[in-house]
């Protein structure tokens, strides 16, 4: 990986004349670019072993009752006899579920992007903190390893479900998983204090670090949506740790925090988790609408369709954040006033989610559309997103709930928000960055048949699980095939599972394009997509350093086609104002 | 000329306040997230739940901790002098208030363990001897909360005696107080978690 | 408390542009706090009033240490704005989940 990461930035850092180590430049940098791209490679890397976790899971529920094809190559306590045991698919569920969020898509959104983005689009040098940046990559390390070894311990790796809910999760004798389920506690708490240690960084960065002229009203709708989503890891991160912390005490030394034959309340780890997650829902969707907002705008050649009322839809989508989080406890038995209060702060969300969803389509609209690779990728994102917005209005209100509750359906609704959602918009973004980031341009054609490979088998994958889940096919359900009211489904879960395979196959595509185009991709210019925001005032890659001097912010972030300017449609955000700044630059 | 305008021209406002502060006081926001999971699980299990709680000086040993409460209002305000010494550029002042605040924050800490250790072994609970992690939610809320407390006096004390050792070599000063002002910052924010566990865990 | 006065917020450093907080009265002040807690906490009144009078005083006793210790009282709004905004988190969490028990 090293070496690898040394290739693509070292244009870049030769450049420069700092007599460092090659260790200082590449492996402990605290440069926020190669850090961010540290990032990169590491979630590009769980990324794909959360999708082969799923894959797994795909092959053993549509095909319970035949054996896996090279079973052999995996362990007795996994595979025995050549069919994926009942405990090992309880892992495969929970580590799927831990690995995609906390090891791929919150790192990649925020770790990656708010790394690289918000010094370079405010007209910072670096971070505030630029050493314990480089701390929040490298505790990621031992959490990353401790996740993974934890599938190779006795008893396997965690199988309570990413939620983790107790006494399910602090009995090791209900699930025959002791080790396992501690090592990811202690894998999580690392991973909290990674996030915290970037959150403080980020917001102190877009607090105190704005180059003259970037007003908070100028600042790009990415930078605004990591902003909002870094005090929200700073918030709800901790919670998380102390919830852990308290349950891996439940497991080690005896306690019973959560354990109700000691007294403890089980209840309380919900609430406690949930405090936490429903928060992380949304530090892994405002990123995304961050950077497709970005993304569309350039996309459609026009500046984007109230700025003001997005940045205050991220901050109230914030806010209600801290206040839904019952909605995911409806069949747990809590006070019932609680459930009405949660399901009408839940269906508030969706006023701000819908004022973004409109103003993105009000961008596009009577635009001049340039559909290159990114810009697919984010127009996928507001459709998917709306279906899993959707969706999620059903879940909101209690009585239909319970009904959906723990089925298919809220699978197809998270796998929409966080595939169909976070993940399309990251694929945009790693798109839409790779010029700067790397310096050269990834392939247009590989990339278009990557998205619509992808949109394709996503779409065959996750819709038809809604019905299944109307159905009502269990969640994390290990067997299907011996339930009378789940016969008639096995086609559906067949069809499924085939989609999914074309779905993770198409990833290697786009694996393929990524590290072909390190080497062969055309080489970038320094503003490939005409874009107005600063990053693309830099060369590509841009120096250590970033600025030989600190650039001044004239305009609001969005500038295309300005009546004002003829010779061409955009006005980047530090160019010289010959014309007046229109209305909406302030 | 655009150039000359660019160098001119400061960074946008931001709080007014330079970026380490701004730093510590965000870490010290996520720090009150985390005590508020802990306090808040003890608050919610002790009114919530039917386990039994001890009454105030039955277990715990509250004028020992009383002491101990004292010698941290004690390293607070020699914290706050050391600053206020650097200020003044009073590098004797400097040294021995931030010796002192070493001193006392590692005096916290024996008298915790000492507490800690009379507790185990001789702590009278229901009946049982030895009032440990075990001994109910009541022992395992009393030593998940000071435990973490106690492991964030640690923390701190371990980087008193880097801000020490720098004291002696003389780099605190009028010019470079900005080190000194933030530890004490997280200092006094150890000692404000402390009034309050003080406080709900030993007293009511 | 009397130097509350005419404390602009100064660009930068607390400790300039200030006479000097009073840091031993505040010490003194603390310190009755502390001996009037644990008196409190063993008289022979109803519960509720000591843990009330307890509360208050926990609270009271912060309070002073964030505004001088930690210099509150002379920091830009804009600091004091981020420094109580986890505050209605907390309060939230608490008091909802406390809502399961009542």
């Amino acid at each position: 990986m090293a070496t690898m990461i040394a290739e693509a930035t070292g244009q870049a850092i030769l450049t420069e004349e700092h007599k460092q180590s090659f260790l200082r430049k590449y492996i402990f940098s605290t440069d926020h670019k190669v850090i961010a791209i540290q990032f990169l490679f590491l979630t590009l890397f769980f990324l794909m072993i959360g999708g082969f976790l799923a894959m797994m899971m795909r092959y053993q529920i549509a095909w319970p009752d035949q054996p896996i094809p090279l079973g052999g190559i995996f362990p007795e306590s996994m595979v025995a006899s050549g069919y994926i045991l009942p405990e090992f698919y309880n892992s495969l569920v929970t580590m799927h579920g831990s690995i995609m969020v906390f090891l791929a898509i919150m790192p990649m959104l925020v770790g990656v992007y708010a790394n690289y983005l918000i010094p370079l689009q405010l007209g910072a040098h670096d971070m505030a903190f630029p050493r314990l940046n480089m701390y929040s990559f490298w505790i990621m390390i031992p959490a990353g390893i401790l996740t993974l070894s934890s599938f190779f311990v006795i008893g396997g790796a965690a199988g309570a479900g990413w939620t983790l809910y107790a006494p399910l999760s602090a009995r090791p004798d209900l699930t025959g998983v002791a080790l396992g389920q501690q090592m990811w506690l202690a894998s999580v708490v690392l991973i909290g204090l990674s996030s915290i240690f970037g959150s403080l960084n980020y917001i102190t960065t877009v607090i105190n670090m704005r180059a003259p002229g970037m007003t908070w009203f100028r600042m790009p709708l990415t930078v605004w949506a990591l902003f909002i989503t870094a005090i929200l890891g700073l918030l709800a991160m901790p919670v998380l740790s102390a919830a852990g912390i308290m349950l891996l005490f439940d497991q080690t030394i005896g306690t019973s925090f959560f354990l109700p034959e000691g007294g403890g309340q089980p209840l309380l780890w919900q609430h406690l988790f949930w405090f936490f997650g429903h928060p992380e829902v949304y530090i892994l969707i405002l990123p995304a609408m961050g950077f497709t907002s970005e993304i569309l705008a350039v996309g459609s050649r026009k500046p984007i369709f109230g700025y003001k009322a997005m940045v205050w839809a991220i901050i109230s989508i914030a806010f209600l954040g801290f206040i839904v989080w019952g909605h995911h406890m409806f069949q747990s038995g809590m006070n019932p006033a609680l459930g009405l209060t949660f399901t009408i702060s839940t269906l508030f969300i969706a006023v701000p989610s819908a004022i973004k969803t409109f103003n993105w389509m009000g961008t596009m609209w009577r635009g001049n559309l340039k559909l290159h690779t990114p810009m697919l990728f984010a127009i996928g994102f507001v459709a998917m997103f709306a279906i899993g917005g959707l969706s999620g209005i059903f879940m909101a209100s209690t009585p239909v709930d319970i009904y959906i509750h723990d089925t298919y359906f809220i699978v197809a609704h998270i796998h929409y928000v966080l595939f169909g959602g976070s993940l399309f918009a990251l694929f945009g973004a790693i798109y839409f960055w790779y010029p700067k980031m790397f310096g050269r341009m990834m392939n247009e054609t590989l990339g278009k048949i990557h998205f619509w490979l992808t949109l394709i088998f996503f779409n065959l994958v996750f819709f038809p699980m809604h019905g299944l889940g109307m159905v009502g096919m269990m969640r994390r359900i290990y067997d299907a095939s011996g339930y009378r009211h789940l016969e008639g489904i096995a086609d559906t879960n067949a069809l499924i599972t085939w989609s999914a395979f074309a779905l993770y196959a198409s990833g290697f595509l786009f694996a393929f394009n990524f590290f072909w185009s390190l080497w062969r991709g055309k080489k970038a210019a320094d503003n490939p997509w005409d874009a107005t925001t600063l990053e693309w005032q830099t060369p590509s890659p841009p120096k250590h350093g970033n600025w030989a001097e600190v650039p001044v912010v004239y305009h609001g972030p969005h500038e295309y086609s300005h009546p004002g300017v003829t010779d061409k449609d955009w006005l980047a955000q530090n160019e010289r104002p010959d014309v007046p700044s229109p209305a909406g630059g302030h | 000329m655009a150039h000359a305008a660019a160098a001119a021209r400061a960074p946008e406002r931001g709080l007014d306040v330079y970026t380490q502060k701004v730093g510590m006081w965000v870490f010290l926001c996520s720090e009150v997230m985390f005590f508020a999971g802990l306090i808040g699980s003890y608050v919610i299990l002790r009114f919530g739940a039917s386990d039994s709680w001890g009454q105030p000086g039955e277990v715990l040993n509250v004028p020992v901790t009383a002491v101990n409460t004292f010698i941290l209002i004690c390293s607070s305000v020699t914290m706050v002098k050391a600053f206020a010494a650097a200020e003044a550029d009073d590098q004797k002042g400097i040294k021995l208030y931030l010796f002192l605040t070493f001193l006392m924050g590692a005096m916290f800490l024996g008298i915790q363990a000492y507490e800690y250790t009379e507790l185990i072994l001789h702590g009278e609970w229901q009946g049982s001897h030895g009032f440990t992690p075990q001994a109910g939610l009541y022992g395992a809320t009393f030593f998940t909360m000071t435990g973490f407390h106690g492991f964030h006096v640690f923390l701190g004390v371990v980087c008193l005696g880097w801000a020490f050792k720098r004291s002696l070599a003389g780099e605190w000063g009028p010019k470079n107080t900005h080190g000194l002002e933030v530890l004490g910052l997280y200092w006094h924010f150890v000692d404000l978690v402390w009034i309050i566990l003080f406080t709900i865990v030993y007293l009511i | 408390m009397s130097e509350a006065g005419s404390h602009s917020a100064e660009a930068g450093d607390a400790g300039h542009g200030h006479e000097a907080p009073k840091y031993m009265l505040i010490w003194v002040y603390l310190l009755v706090l502390t001996l009037a807690e644990v008196g409190v906490a063993f008289l022979g009144i109803p519960k509720w009033i000591i843990v009330t009078s307890l509360l208050i005083m926990a609270v009271w006793k912060a309070l002073l240490v964030a505004l001088y210790y930690m210099h509150l009282k002379w920091e830009p709004k804009r600091l004091r704005i981020l420094v109580v905004a986890p505050l209605p988190a907390v309060a939230i969490m608490i008091i909802v989940i406390m809502m399961e028990y009542v």
